[in-house]
């Protein structure tokens, strides 16, 4: 009995970890698509950028992976910046297609680049807390998994506080909820939409790092299934909501390892699209949308 | 609403493009004279590209010998070079048909090599039969490649074990050598069944060791009881719940059908975050330099069947011609090529061998030529030193061993030895220090 009940434990400490880093995929997308209402398919190739800059510079530098994070997030607001000044400012409110193909072709080239600079084959760099263990209730967890739950939870709270304290956080709500209003109020909602996508940005190059801290391997292709899920986590979450993004990764990664342990791994992909499909039908909000969205 | 209706739309437009994508296959048009065309089909991108890329290089070693030798007599006396053309199949099935259908109708090769993923190469096997090619299949070894009835498959030579043989090879290695060994150090009574656990790519692959593994302990009523049977789809990363349940059902060794990209974080994550202190036996594609560095220190004490190795050669034969092929690998590329770069390099050679033997590209007359080949094993060992397809599944027969890893400390890596068959061993199986046997 106890056996099964570590077992149980185990898989949904599996699930919170793989659910960390859906969470801030999917958050960072959902803060996107909350204030532009961009369709960006690219959003995992951010993921593998970010997976990329914090081995590079782990490998370069021997610094503590985890410190990396910043530099990772910071690159990434960057580039987002770039990416939205460049790509998605000119087509805003041309049509979903338009944004749908154009972040199909950032993908390529973005796949393509990494490929270039670092190769195509995989890789995986090992943590300075390799091998470190610590016991939770009937659990000998690697202390890395700790760290990133932590972590994850540290970069949401950071995230809710820059939401609901700090002016260009309240200026990006209120685009959100209301465009045309945030506007005639005096909000400069281009400004808040190259903020709002760097940020989104920097979460996925967050979700990157956790990713090669882990221990997981990565290549340029690597971001493609973890875009689709995130899309899937925001569409299940409700779309536009933050704590739709939260609830729906964990939900999204406990499903996925407790369907692997039940019923076998070509399950664990499947199993996500199978509540998106129920969840829809029952709340086609979403579990936290609201009408209209 | 809208939105929800429009994402799940765009959702599947997206998967169907990241399942159809490609990269144009790099090719090399020629309407030259002389020149004898092989397609080389290899996973060059996607989640194989690893050992994809070893394969296509191995190929272009083996044809620059063959080129430089003097290339192949035809009939009428002429000499023709050979000339690669590689189909990049991006470790899917779609991308393996447009690969093949490319290779056949545009580039019209003469003949082709290569196929590393199993479902991938089985999903292009109509085409071959459509057009009649000879391909010289080097790394899918599902036995179905040769064996299906749906399709004609005359026209397809199997030039590696199959699942079958190396996945009942492995079995009995367990059964002969590391069953007594952990009896022996564990004082277990030697009725004592080993109790095994399987974890395999959920593909024609994976399920093939897993039927041999099955069949192997049956029909040969091995005292192994396997204890967990778990899947993983291909091209997985994290496979912490499967591993989950393979130690909650305590093995003695865990033996893996992975691809090298699966295969190293699977064993790291096993020893690293599961705490499953066993033995992991694995198939030979593993043979490969990239998953010596990934494994790391992780790899202590783990088996890989092989029939090459990139760090160690059997003493024998097949030992000169494998240094060889290896510096000539070195010199032109900077790293080792791997198992399946072997074979595919022999695949080449056989190709040019059976155009020889011809005197001809004619399609029928070279399929006739693989059918009676045979010739001297070229860098791989082979069933009485001569490659040659056997009358029923079209099936070559080839000496295998098992190799026990070691962690070498300056290197940071671990390096091969061949513990089995006695003939070829340079040491014996040992159960490493660390290592826990499981309970019932």
């Amino acid at each position: 009995m106890m056996d099964n009940l570590a077992v149980f434990l185990q898989i949904i400490f599996w699930g919170l970890y793989a659910g960390c880093i859906y969470i801030l995929l999917a958050t960072g997308l959902n803060l996107i698509f909350g204030v532009m209402k961009i369709v960006n398919f690219a959003h995992g190739e951010f993921l593998m950028i970010g997976a990329y800059i914090t081995a590079t510079v782990f490998l370069l530098t021997g610094i503590n992976p985890y410190l990396i994070i910043l530099l990772s997030m910071l690159a990434l607001i960057a580039i987002g910046a770039v990416v939205e000044r460049l790509c998605f400012r000119p087509i805003l409110g041309t049509g979903k297609l338009n944004e749908i193909f154009l972040s199909i072709g950032l993908i390529y080239i973005f796949q393509n680049g990494a490929a270039m600079i670092w190769g195509d084959a995989w890789q995986s760099v090992k943590s300075p807390y390799d091998g470190i263990s610590i016991p939770v209730g009937p659990l000998n967890v690697p202390l890395d998994y700790i760290i990133i739950i932590g972590f994850t939870a540290v970069i949401l709270i950071v995230l809710w506080l820059f939401l609901k304290r700090t002016r260009i956080g309240m200026e990006m709500r209120a685009t959100s909820q209301n465009r045309k209003g945030a506007m005639l109020v005096g909000i400069n909602v281009e400004r808040i939409d190259i903020i709002s996508f760097g940020l989104g940005c920097a979460l996925a190059a967050a979700a990157g790092t956790l990713w090669v801290v882990s221990g997981q391997v990565f290549n340029p292709y690597m971001g493609s299934i973890p875009a689709v899920k995130a899309f899937a986590i925001i569409i299940l979450g409700g779309l536009g909501s933050i704590p739709g993004a939260i609830i729906g990764g964990l939900l999204m990664g406990i499903a996925e390892n407790g369907a692997a342990y039940l019923f076998g791994g070509i399950w664990k992909d499947a199993v996500s699209f199978i509540i998106l499909i129920v969840v829809l039908v029952v709340r086609p909000t979403g579990l936290f949308g609201e009408k209209g969205d | 609403m809208k939105y929800p209706v429009l994402f799940i739309a765009a959702l599947l437009i997206m998967a169907a493009l990241i399942a159809g994508c490609t990269q144009p296959a790099a090719s090399q048009q020629t309407t030259s004279q002389g020149v004898i065309k092989v397609g080389v089909i290899a996973s060059l991108t996607g989640p194989a590209s690893n050992v994809g890329t070893s394969m296509w290089q191995s190929a272009q070693v083996a044809a620059d010998k063959i080129n430089a030798d003097g290339g192949v007599t035809l009939k009428d006396g002429t000499k023709a070079k050979l000339q690669l053309i590689v189909g990049d199949d991006e470790s899917t099935q779609q991308g393996g048909q447009k690969a093949a259908t490319k290779l056949i109708t545009d580039d019209k090769v003469d003949i082709l090599v290569g196929g590393y993923s199993s479902a991938v190469t089985s999903s292009y096997e109509q085409t071959i039969a459509e057009y009649k090619i000879p391909y010289i299949v080097t790394g899918a070894s599902s036995p179905i490649i040769t064996h299906r009835t749906d399709i004609d498959t005359s026209y397809i030579f199997h030039n590696c074990p199959t699942t079958d043989t190396y996945g009942q090879y492995t079995t009995s290695f367990i059964d002969q050598v590391v069953r007594p060994a952990i009896n022996k150090k564990f004082n277990f009574s030697a009725d004592r069944p080993l109790r095994l656990a399987l974890i395999y790519q959920d593909t024609a692959f994976g399920k093939g060791v897993q039927s041999a593994v099955n069949n192997t302990i049956t029909a040969n009523k091995l005292n192994i009881q396997l204890v967990s049977q778990q899947s993983f789809k291909m091209g997985e990363s994290d496979f912490r719940t499967p591993l989950t349940a393979i130690k909650a059902a305590n093995p003695d060794v865990v033996y893996l059908a992975a691809f090298p990209n699966e295969g190293a974080p699977l064993i790291t994550q096993a020893r690293k975050d599961i705490g499953l202190n066993s033995i992991f036996l694995n198939v030979e594609n593993n043979d490969n330099a990239q998953f010596y560095k990934d494994l790391g220190q992780y790899g202590e004490g783990a088996i890989i069947e092989s029939r090459f190795s990139p760090y160690i050669a059997p003493v024998g034969a097949v030992a000169t011609a494998q240094s060889s092929f290896k510096n000539a690998y070195f010199a032109r590329f900077g790293t080792y090529p791997d198992m399946m770069g072997a074979s595919t390099s022999d695949g080449v050679f056989i190709a040019a061998q059976a155009i020889g033997n011809a005197g001809t590209t004619d399609k029928t007359a070279v399929r006739q030529a693989l059918v009676s080949l045979k010739m001297p094993q070229v860098i791989e060992p082979m069933k009485d030193q001569t490659i040659a397809f056997s009358p029923d599944y079209r099936e070559s027969g080839f000496d295998l061993w098992m190799e026990q890893l070691a962690f070498n400390q300056t290197l940071g890596e671990t390096r091969p030895s061949i513990v089995w068959p006695d003939n070829l061993k340079t040491t014996d199986f040992v159960l490493p220090s660390w290592y826990t046997a499981g309970s019932a």
